[in-house]
Order: structure tokens, then sequence, then C-alpha cells
């Protein structure tokens, strides 16, 4: 218990007081496939003017033309104020942003960012076990190389599908074995408990990948003292489990008695309603739970936001603005 | 919308209730509250079994309460003991709810007694723990016990409605992490490396950049706990200073709440400067929320056509509130639904 002023803090070398929200107009000047399915976009002023100081874990926002916006972490060197490196995810059909930014983002692309805010920012530590996932490495890789060059003792556990679809193995080769690339496909899901294996007294561990892991961390540390580990998610939406991609359904409202095809990349919202049927929606993101559904049979692929673990395994109710189906037919009380 | 009546509700703080007769509206109930001799917490509807007087404009004689109508009697469990002057000994009783008396808190379950569960209340053993210190109230609310509820689950309002006290543009910038047990709705949000809002500055000497928890519990139908924790940034836990507000969300009728809280902190306990500080502050940021909410209240109850709501992601934890308590509502209506179909009608 702290009485009177807290004793000086350790001086945390990276954080920042997030800026003011302004929009910073910023142009495509570079494009590269970091990953089978991960644009990596280098973006910079068209002005000479420099771009705001960031450090390690920061995101931005990109604020489409579709009126979307979407959080992208910054993945370059924070010494670089001409530029700013994203790496952008080929997100499933049916989600907006990065499906827009993946198509239409080539040189020479205008776009509009802000912040550039932390939430995520690397606190000083005598020694960090870095966790990413998937397109996780985004905001941890600048975490790495100032850990490194900060000279503390760290290692970092990289998780993804496989081989190919992980980004930026090439910059992380130099690392050595402080590096632990595991493809689901060669070696399985990350070794949580090997994870944690070197998380001894005065370590911090920081996390960013989906959900899963996230959740699967939390579970982990519960017994390391609080604060020890430090996570980001992307967005409040885990991502589907299974390879993502959406089939082609086919939906039959039993109340209705029509049976309406869903064709990849069109959500069963829209499809219902082109075929007639009046279903009411707000947000059509799954946040609110306006269009929650009552599930007759199948079992729904669940993308929302909203329904709890448990609701989600019971799979008798679902959000029809953004999930979709497990098998190729549902059975929905509409 | 009527309230959920099988859970806790905080009914009053202990120093409230004595031996003065008090009537207290709690989720559609009137509720007489008073204490025996020995101390013990009573709750009876506060409709006498005659003709519906309210018990609490009747009078004390010992342990017996008699009404101030026609002269019924009643002891501490509800029953009627007698009628005043008259030979009768009507075989009727007022219902007496279940308490429950822990850490200065007259807890009450409106619902089945014998359904009241004590494992579903939240720790407050820091509102007597000698290390933490608080103060506390209850203001009173024209508003929906719902708005309340969402009010609390949804912190980003801070940025917004109390910018020169609890607020700063980092509470809304900084998304939180929802996830449930069973009913119960967590949220946190940790704010690392931002400024401390005036509030903290002055409570905690706090001027550089801080890391600000703010953890959230909801404990339904209606209790919420706010953790609160502020260091300088990059400070570890259990460093730091920590606060803890309980808010009794208590429906009374249908468009009112009883808006009760109580904030403790656990550094500086014998300052009594900072205690009287906090509490002003408490108030000040209570009556910002009072104000917006009855405003609220009044856009919900004329709205003519219901027009369904926006919603981002910071409403996901009070969302999921929503859904918890419409669920509990729909159990316990399908109940009553099943025991009406039992029972043959009323005449
Ligand atoms: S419309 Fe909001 S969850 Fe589907
Ligand atoms: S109403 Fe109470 S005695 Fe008649
Ligand atoms: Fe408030």
């Amino acid at each position: 218990m702290a009485v009177g002023p807290a004793a000086p803090a350790r001086v945390a070398p990276v954080s920042r007081v997030p800026g003011p929200a302004e929009p910073i107009d910023v142009t495509v000047v570079g494009r590269r496939m970091a990953a089978a399915d991960v644009v990596e976009l280098t973006v910079a002023r068209p002005a000479t003017e420099p771009l705001p100081q960031w450090t390690p874990g920061a995101h931005v926002d990109v604020l489409l033309p579709t009126g979307a916006v979407r959080q992208y972490s910054l993945c370059g060197d924070p010494a670089d104020d001409r530029s700013w490196r994203l790496g952008v995810l080929r997100e499933p059909a049916g989600r907006g942003g990065s499906g827009w930014l993946c198509e239409h983002a080539v040189e020479g692309t205008s776009l509009t960012l802000r912040g550039p805010r932390n939430n995520f920012a690397l606190v000083d530590a005598e020694r960090y076990v870095f966790v990413a996932g998937g397109v996780g490495i985004t905001p941890v890789l600048p975490m790495v190389h100032a850990a490194d060059r900060a000279g503390r003792p760290w290692t970092l556990w990289y998780g993804g599908r496989h081989r190919s679809s992980m980004a930026f193995l090439d910059e992380l080769t130099r690392y050595g074995d402080r590096v632990r690339i595991r493809p689901e496909d060669e070696s399985g899901l990350l070794d949580l408990a090997g994870v944690l294996a070197d998380a001894g007294p005065g370590t911090l561990v920081y996390c960013c990948g989906p959900a899963g892991l996230i959740d699967a961390m939390q579970n982990r540390c519960r017994s390391l003292p609080a604060g020890t580990l430090r996570v980001e998610r992307f967005t409040a939406v885990s991502q589907p489990v299974d390879d993502g991609a959406d089939r082609d359904i086919e939906v039959l409202c039993q109340a209705s008695g029509l049976t309406v095809p869903v064709p990849a990349g069109c959500g069963i919202l829209d499809a219902v309603r082109r075929a007639g049927l009046d279903v009411l929606s707000s947000c059509t993101e799954g946040i609110c739970g306006t269009c929650e559904t009552t599930v007759l049979d199948g079992v729904p692929e669940h993308r929302d936001s909203l329904l709890t673990e448990e609701e989600r395994a019971a799979g008798d109710t679902m959000m029809i603005c953004v999930s979709r189906a497990r098998g190729d037919r549902l059975v929905l009380d509409l | 919308m009527p309230h959920v009546q099988n859970g806790w509700y905080l009914a009053a703080w202990s120093d409230e209730v004595g031996r003065t007769l008090t009537q207290r509206w709690i989720a559609g109930n009137p509720v007489c509250l008073y204490r025996l001799g020995d101390g013990t917490p009573v709750a009876l509807e506060d409709r006498c079994p005659h003709r519906k007087f309210p018990l609490s404009l009747g009078r004390l004689d010992g342990d017996v309460l008699e009404c101030n109508y026609h002269g019924y009697r009643f002891d501490g469990t509800g029953a009627c003991v007698g009628v005043a002057e008259q030979q009768d000994r009507p075989r009727a009783a007022a219902r007496r709810f279940r308490l429950l008396e822990r850490d200065g808190i007259v807890w009450i379950w409106p619902g089945d007694p014998d359904r009241a569960d004590e494992s579903q209340l939240p720790d407050t053993s820091w509102l007597t723990d000698p290390n933490w210190t608080h103060v506390q109230g209850v203001l009173p609310l024209k508003a929906r016990h719902l708005l309340l509820v969402e009010n609390l689950l949804d912190l980003s309002h801070e940025t917004f409605l109390h910018p020169t006290t609890i607020g700063n543009a980092a509470v809304a910038a900084t998304p939180i992490e929802v996830t449930t047990a069973g009913p119960k709705v967590y949220f946190q949000r940790r704010m690392i490396g931002v400024p401390a809002p005036p509030f903290y500055q002055k409570s905690m000497g706090l001027t550089g950049l801080v890391d600000r928890w703010q953890d959230g519990e909801f404990h339904p139908p209606g209790i919420f706990v706010l953790n609160i924790r502020l260091a300088a940034t990059g400070t570890e836990e259990p460093e730091g200073f920590h606060m803890k507000v309980l808010y009794g969300m208590t429906p009374a009728t249908e468009h009112e709440c009883h808006d009760f809280y109580a904030l403790a902190r656990d550094y500086a306990i014998d300052d009594e400067q900072l205690t009287t500080f906090q509490h002003e502050q408490q108030l000040a940021v209570m009556a910002e929320d009072v104000q917006a909410l009855e405003v609220q209240e009044v856009m919900y109850a004329t709205e003519r056509r219901r027009v369904a709501e926006s919603s981002i992601r910071s409403d996901l934890a009070a969302l999921r509130g929503r859904r918890v308590l419409r669920k509990m509502l729909a159990a316990e209506a399908a109940e009553e639904e099943a025991a009406a179909g039992r029972m043959p009608a009323a005449r």
C-alpha cells in the first residue's frame, strides 16, 4: 500500500501522451507482400514535414473512404519520421476495412490517418518475453528491436498458421534462436507453458494476437504478479478459428418458408433482406445485438463481439449481420 | 419494464436503518425498514394486509408494529398477532423480505427468500478494512435502472461528461476488454502512459504520465464495483494508489432509482481534508451523472416510435449487462407464467 506520493516510478523510456486526434494526410509510397496474406504498406507525408513521434506498440487509425475506421499498429522504425510502415492482414470478405486497403491501397494512393496512440507501450523491464500470433507481430516487431537496442534479454515466440502466412520472418532471422518461430502446421499451437518458463521475476510479457491466444495467455498468467502480462487485441472481434474463408451457404428461414442462398462475400442479413424479409439491424458489425436471430438447426460460426463464450457454444442464437455457418446450411427462425 | 426480483440490491446503509419506520421503494416493491430491539434489521412489504395502508406510517410498540389505520399488529416475521382493541385474530401476514447485513450494508433479496444466495454478493470487506477509508451516501435518481447500469458499464462517458474531474481523452481513447462469468460482466480499461485527470492529480499528487486502471464488475441485477489503480507510468503493482467505488444501483419504481455510492482509498487514509475533497468531487461527478440520466430518461420515455439505437465497441460491456438483465427478467416472467398456469385463476 502506498501512502502519500508514490515512490519515483521506474522511468519508462518509451511512452507518450496520446496526440490530438488530428487527421494526417499521407500517400502510399511502398507496397509489398510481407506474407501470403499480409500486405505491407509504407506511407509518407506528401509534404516534407516530419510525421509525429511514436513509440513501439503504437497504432494509428486509418480513416477509409468507405467511412470505416480501422486500427493498425506501426511496425517500422520509430526513429524514421519520414515514413511509417503498416502490416495489413487480408481478412475474410465481409469485414470492410482491410479488404479495401488490400485491394485499393497502391503506390500513390492517398490515405487519411489519425494518431498515433499507444495503449500497449513498452515499459522498462529487466527482461521481456514477447508473444505474437499471426499479424499480431506488427506491434511486437518494433518492441523487439527496441529491447534489443536497450541491451535487455528477450525472447520472441511467434506463432502462425504456416510459414508462408507469417510476416517479417526475414527481418527476424538476424536474432538467431532468441526468436522461436512456431508455425502451427509444423509444431502445433504455441506451448504456453514453455513460453512462460522464460518469465522469471522482473520479466514483462507482451502478447498480441488473436483473441484465443490472448485469452489463453491471460489464463496462464493469473498466478504471475499483476501487470506482468500486457496484451493488445486488434479488435474486439475474435478472428474465426477455422480458415476464415467464407463459403457459399444456404439459409432456410423456417417461419417464412424461404430458402435463401448466401454466397461467399455476402452476409446472411443482406441475403435474407434481398429475399424480401424484413429484419432489424443497426450496427451491422456484430456489436449491438439488434439483428440477433434464433438458430433452429446448423452450427453458426460466430463473428460478432457481443455473445459470450457460453452463448457461442450453445449455438442457438446468432448475429446474422456478420456471423456465418460452420457447415453449409443453417435453419433460422426468420 | 418490471425489475428482477431474485437478486441482491442495496437496501440501505446500516446506519440508515433504526427504530424509526422508514419507507423505501425497491425494485417496484414498497418496503418498510426498521430494526427490532436486538438490532436485527427487518423489511416488510409496506402494504398492510388489511387495506394496504403503508405500514411505515404506523408505529413501533416494542418489537410489534401497529398499523395506524385500523390497528393490525405484526411481529418481526410479518405475522399478524392481533388487532388493537379488538378480539379478532386474523390469519394474515405482511410479506417479509430476506435481508443480509454485512460490512455496513443492508442487502435485500426481494424475490423468493429460499433462493437468496450469499455467494452472489461481491467482496465488500474493504469497507471495514482498517487499511482503507471510505465515504458513502445515496442520491435519488429520476431515471430507469437500466440507464444507471449502462452509465457505469460504459465509462467512456467520463471523457465528455466529467472533463473537469475524472475524465480526459485517454478514457474514451482506450478500448475496454469485456469478459463474463455466468451472469457477471467484467471490463478492464488499462490506460498506460497517459496524463492524470484533475481529480487524481490533486488526490495523489501525480503530475507526470500515469498508468490508470479501471476494472469494473457488474454483479447483476444491481451492484457495480469499480477497481481503480493509478501510479506513475511504469510503476508495478502492488505499488500505486488504489481506490474502489461501490455503486448500489437499486431500482425504486419503473422510472426511479436509489443511487448508492461508497468511495474508498488505500492511501493517506488519515488525511481528513483529502477525504472531504474526494467526497465533494464524488458528489460533483454524480451530480453530472444524475443530470445526464434524468434528461436521458425524458428522451427515452417520450419517444413515440422507438427507433433502434446505434452502438459502438465501447458499449460492449453495457450491452452485455443489458442482455444479462433481459435474460433474468425473461426467466422470471416464464416462471411466473408457469406458476400462474398451475394455479386456478384468482376470483
Ligand atoms: S446489426 Fe448490430 S449485431 Fe447485427
Ligand atoms: S389498513 Fe392496516 S389496519 Fe387497516
Ligand atoms: Fe459518470
